[in-house]
């Protein structure tokens, strides 16, 4: 699997055979939900430095802080965090097993972070029975936080959590779920965190309620004696005043101490060196470092700052970019000596303090300026050729050789990863430094797939014109990957130049000629191409297949990776259903789509998810739920840039024009969104059937204000694609007086729209048109049939559209009007969020799990199953919901839920 | 907005040429970065890049006019 290799190499060369990806886990834990391998070098206690001072006083109070669930120890870089804990955590003094992670920016999400935790619970064999990895991309599903929790409380005796690095990772959502973790683990977790900065735990609560222990910056300093013992173990022999005098002057800093000590040693006159420091002005570890240097022969100088750019030093790596071969020489002489470098733990490669190194680069940036992007470039390569995937792109990025970087990512097929948000948004981050117009093909379909995530599908067009000029004119030919995204992207971005079909299918054939193992390792290839397929197929005014279409996509995602992917689906199936008055499927689908929550935020996928409860709620004249879920979907600029979706929000704001009372603003929304027929910004053309739908939208508008002549100028549409404009036409020459014209209208349609939606229409204009004729007993008749047509999807909005006539109608036929009750909503629909009653007693963390877990449709025991309860507590959970909803079944529990923003 | 930054100590060419946006200006054992802000990240990342090269801020404040 190359993407193993991959990584392996990015731990610094060859994998040692211990070094396999999480060893004594499962198969199940072996990955992130991103499918990265997970480095059991992170799980690894750093060892200790040789020169390492026991400093009781602290590891003391580590070994006194077992009462408290948590420990945080803080300090500048450099000060002695990570020594202090790791010596306190390999000697084992405390109460139990000791798990360390160290964090890294990679896994600055919870999907990563949380595989990581339990990763390195099992690399120390803490038993986690069914605590199952990770599920979802970006985010962890609160089941799996609840049974991690209740894991640990059945462990026999506490175990010690370290996360070193903490400031790493600045997601609220990983904090949370580690406040959460650490308050339901019942006294089996000791958490100790090491950081630069305060995590965002609720520190201010933990210390009123006396749950932690904190060794601060200035706990960590040197004392004399300490910093004395320091340089002992360093071979000097300090007089009592230079350490004094080194002390004061370090304020104890533990770094700086350090590189005294490497400056003392390498001086002819330690005093002296020790007097003059003292009496310098320079920043402490400016000045020191450069005295260090100073010390060491040219070659090592020259190394230490060029692999200053390295976050790792490989020795091979290091003669690559000094140009010379004694790296590795010269960098076991100086962790033999203690200086600057030390050993990783693996024996592959060296380690230097980050600090060093940026002080190190800013002495590179003068000795050697414009030297830093050349570097970066050869590690790039260097990195490509040893299959370290990630660092490569990072370096080549750094170098601005962007041909490199898209190389890297085209020729591996994972330009898809660009698009399917998440985590994979680091991706696109990356590549936002690269100019426009840079002269390679893979940086311009990189370009075009970039543009494409920011909904720019105009922009994707013109950047894959440009990347099949510059394939056509380069002496190699493009690789399979190439192709194949390159078809790919022209599917998404809607080249009108080719039939979906066509399109679809092209992508397809080349997809099969790319090498098996990048397909497997990039399933959200055929996912977009089929999501691809489906918009492409609704653009073309081909619902039905457009929604067959959807539906095999959404069937398609089902890799961690595909999740935001499938959300859209899922959303974009609502809408369909949503239209065409399918509002219990609508209803399900975009449950679905909005479900899983709290895990993927990407923008692109979840506007459609929000819009399509939006659009189900105006379906059923809900005016007020369609207000709050049409905001957030507003506010996403895959909404506003995607012609259908930009259409559907128009729609809705305008019914919640008419709805406020004001058709001149339902008005001024639709004349916004119109245009001159483009959609907003993206100025692609509307797909027929959504001008349709606009049309019929302004008709209805004109037809609140009694103006006929437009109502019915509105509907002057070329060949309506199907019947809903004829049916919006026979209601406007209803309203107009015109019943004869209405019905033959009607008639001539043939089909009256598809779905319940068209039929109820329908009928209410042949029931209007009946009144109109006289004929009372007809008129019941057709009304009748919309209602019981209605009911079942509880599709209300074509009866609160129609005007007084139908109220009198139900007013007579007191009958219809009692069998019919849905037909008033739970509501009276008015807005704001104060018509939404607040339950009066808030839901239990727990009564949310099961509401969340009946919210995807679980069963009671699947339930059960999932939050490790039995069925009679989940029935227990549920009875209580109800009660403080004030519903009696789950579908409409989850419903109020979703209304009232619990779940 | 224009930032004042108040660190310890004076910087060698090296580590002052690592924050071109700021003009240092030596005051005492002090050193004194000027120079203008263009927003909160930007701030965030020059507190960070200070921590990176083992300086250590004294006072920062912003200034008016």
């Amino acid at each position: 699997m190359p993407r193993r290799t991959a990584v392996a190499a990015d731990s610094g060369g060859q994998r040692a055979p211990e070094q396999d990806p999480a060893p004594g886990g499962g198969p199940g834990i072996a990955a992130t939900p991103a499918g990265d391998p997970l480095l059991a070098a992170k799980f690894e206690i750093p060892p200790a430095p040789r020169t390492l001072v026991r400093r009781r006083r602290l590891a003391d109070r580590l070994d006194g802080c077992a009462g408290a669930p948590l420990t945080l120890v803080t300090g500048p870089a450099g000060a002695g965090k990570t020594t202090l804990v790791a010596t306190w955590a390999a000697t084992a003094s405390s109460p139990g097993p000791v798990v360390w992670l160290t964090t890294e920016q990679e896994e600055n999400g919870p999907g990563p972070f949380w595989a990581y935790v339990i990763g390195a619970f099992r690399h120390c064999g803490v038993p986690l029975p069914d605590v199952p990895p990770p599920a979802t991309g970006d985010g962890v599903g609160h089941a799996t936080l609840v049974r991690l929790a209740w894991a640990l409380t059945r462990l026999p005796r506490p175990v010690v959590l370290v996360l070193d690095g903490l400031e790493q990772l600045t997601d609220r959502r990983i904090t949370d779920g580690l406040d959460f973790v650490l308050g339901h683990a019942a006294g089996r977790l000791r958490l100790v965190v090491t950081s630069r900065v305060e995590p965002l735990l609720p520190l201010h609560r933990y210390r009123t309620q006396g749950l932690i222990e904190e060794i601060r910056g200035a706990d960590l300093a040197f004392t004399g004696v300490e910093a004395r013992r320091l340089l002992e173990r360093h071979g000097l022999k300090p007089s009592e005043q230079s350490t004094t005098a080194l002390v004061e002057r370090t304020q104890g800093w533990a770094a700086g101490l350090r590189l005294c000590a490497l400056a003392m040693r390498r001086s002819d006159d330690p005093e002296g060196f020790a007097r003059s420091f003292a009496a310098s002005r320079q920043a402490v570890a400016d000045y020191l470092l450069a005295e260090v240097l100073r010390a060491h022969p040219a070659p090592t100088q020259e190394l230490l700052l060029r692999t200053s750019i390295l976050d790792r030093i490989t020795p091979s790596l290091a003669d690559e970019l000094t140009g010379r071969s004694d790296a590795s020489r010269i960098l076991t002489s100086l962790a033999h000596a203690n200086s600057l470098v030390e050993p990783t733990r693996d024996g592959l490669g060296y380690d230097c303090h980050p600090l060093f190194a940026a002080v190190l680069r800013a002495h590179l940036r003068i000795r050697h300026p414009g030297l830093e992007p050349e570097l970066h470039r050869r590690a790039a390569r260097w990195y490509a050729e040893h299959g370290g995937s990630t660092r490569a792109l990072r370096h080549a990025g750094a170098a601005g050789d962007w041909g490199h970087a898209a190389g890297l990512v085209v020729d591996r097929l994972a330009v898809g990863r660009l698009l399917t948000g998440g985590n994979d948004d680091r991706l696109v981050r990356l590549f936002d430094a690269m100019p426009d117009e840079f002269p390679a093909p893979a940086a311009a379909l990189v370009a075009a797939a970039c543009s494409l995530a920011r909904h720019d599908r105009p922009g994707c067009r013109a950047r894959l014109a440009r990347a099949q000029a510059l394939f056509d004119a380069a002496a190699d030919p493009p690789s399979a990957a190439a192709r194949a995204e390159h078809a790919l992207l022209r599917l998404l971005s809607g080249d009108a130049a080719q039939t979906p079909e066509t399109s679809a299918a092209r992508t397809s054939g080349l997809l099969d000629r790319v090498p098996a193992h990048l397909l497997a390792e990039h399933p959200e290839a055929e996912s977009l191409r089929l999501l691809g397929l489906a918009v492409r197929l609704l653009g073309e005014d081909r619902t039905d297949e457009a929604e067959a279409a959807f539906r095999d996509a959404a069937a398609s995602c089902t890799a961690p990776v595909t999740d935001g992917l499938r959300r859209e689906c899922l959303a974009r199936l609502a809408l369909t259903e949503s239209l065409r008055g399918d509002l219990r499927r609508a209803e399900e689908h975009a449950l679905r789509a909005n479900a899983a929550d709290g895990a993927h935020r990407t923008p692109a996928r979840r506007g459609a998810a929000a819009l399509a409860m939006a659009v189900l709620a105006t379906e059923r004249a809900d005016f007020a739920d369609a207000r709050r879920h049409l905001h957030p979907a507003c506010e996403e600029e895959a909404v506003r840039l995607d012609p259908c979706l930009a259409a559907e929000s128009a729609v809705v704001r305008s019914r919640l024009g008419l709805h406020d009372g004001s058709p001149q603003q339902a008005l001024a929304v639709l004349d916004a969104a119109t245009g001159d027929g483009r959609a907003g910004p993206s100025l692609e053309r509307y797909p027929r059937r959504t001008l349709e739908r606009l049309a019929i939208a302004r008709s209805a508008a004109h037809l609140a204000r009694c103006d006929h002549e437009q109502a019915l100028s509105a509907l002057d549409v070329a060949e309506p694609s199907d019947g809903a404009v004829a049916v919006a036409l026979a209601r406007a020459h209803c309203a107009a007086g015109d019943p004869a014209r209405a019905r033959r209208l009607l008639a001539a349609a043939g089909r009256h729209g598809t779905g319940p939606a068209g039929h109820v229409r329908s009928r209410l204009v042949l029931a209007r048109a009946a009144l109109l004729a006289g004929d009372r007993a007809a008129a019941d008749g057709w009304v009748a049939q919309a209602l019981e047509t209605a009911r079942p999807e509880l599709l209300r909005l074509p009866f609160v559209e129609e005007g007084p006539w139908l109220r009198r109608l139900l007013e007579r036929r007191t009958d219809l009007a009692r069998s019919h009750g849905w037909l008033s909503p739970e509501r009276d629909g008015t807005d704001g969020a104060g018509s939404v009653p607040a339950p009066a007693e808030p839901l239990t963390g727990r009564e949310r799990d099961v509401l969340r877990c009946a919210s995807r449709m679980l069963s009671t025991a699947e339930i059960a199953d999932e939050l490790g309860l039995s069925a009679n507590t989940v029935k227990t959970h549920l009875r209580s919901i109800f009660r403080k909803l004030s519903v009696s079944r789950r579908g409409e529990a989850v419903r109020r839920a979703v209304r009232l923003g619990v779940l | 907005m224009r930032y004042e930054f108040r660190v310890t100590g004076r910087l060698s060419p090296a580590v002052a040429e690592s924050f071109p946006e700021l003009e240092p200006v030596p005051a005492g054992e002090e050193t004194v970065l000027t120079g203008s802000v263009t927003d909160e990240a930007h701030l965030y990342g020059l507190l960070n890049r200070f921590q990176d090269l083992g300086l250590q801020l004294l006072e920062l404040r912003r200034l008016h006019g």
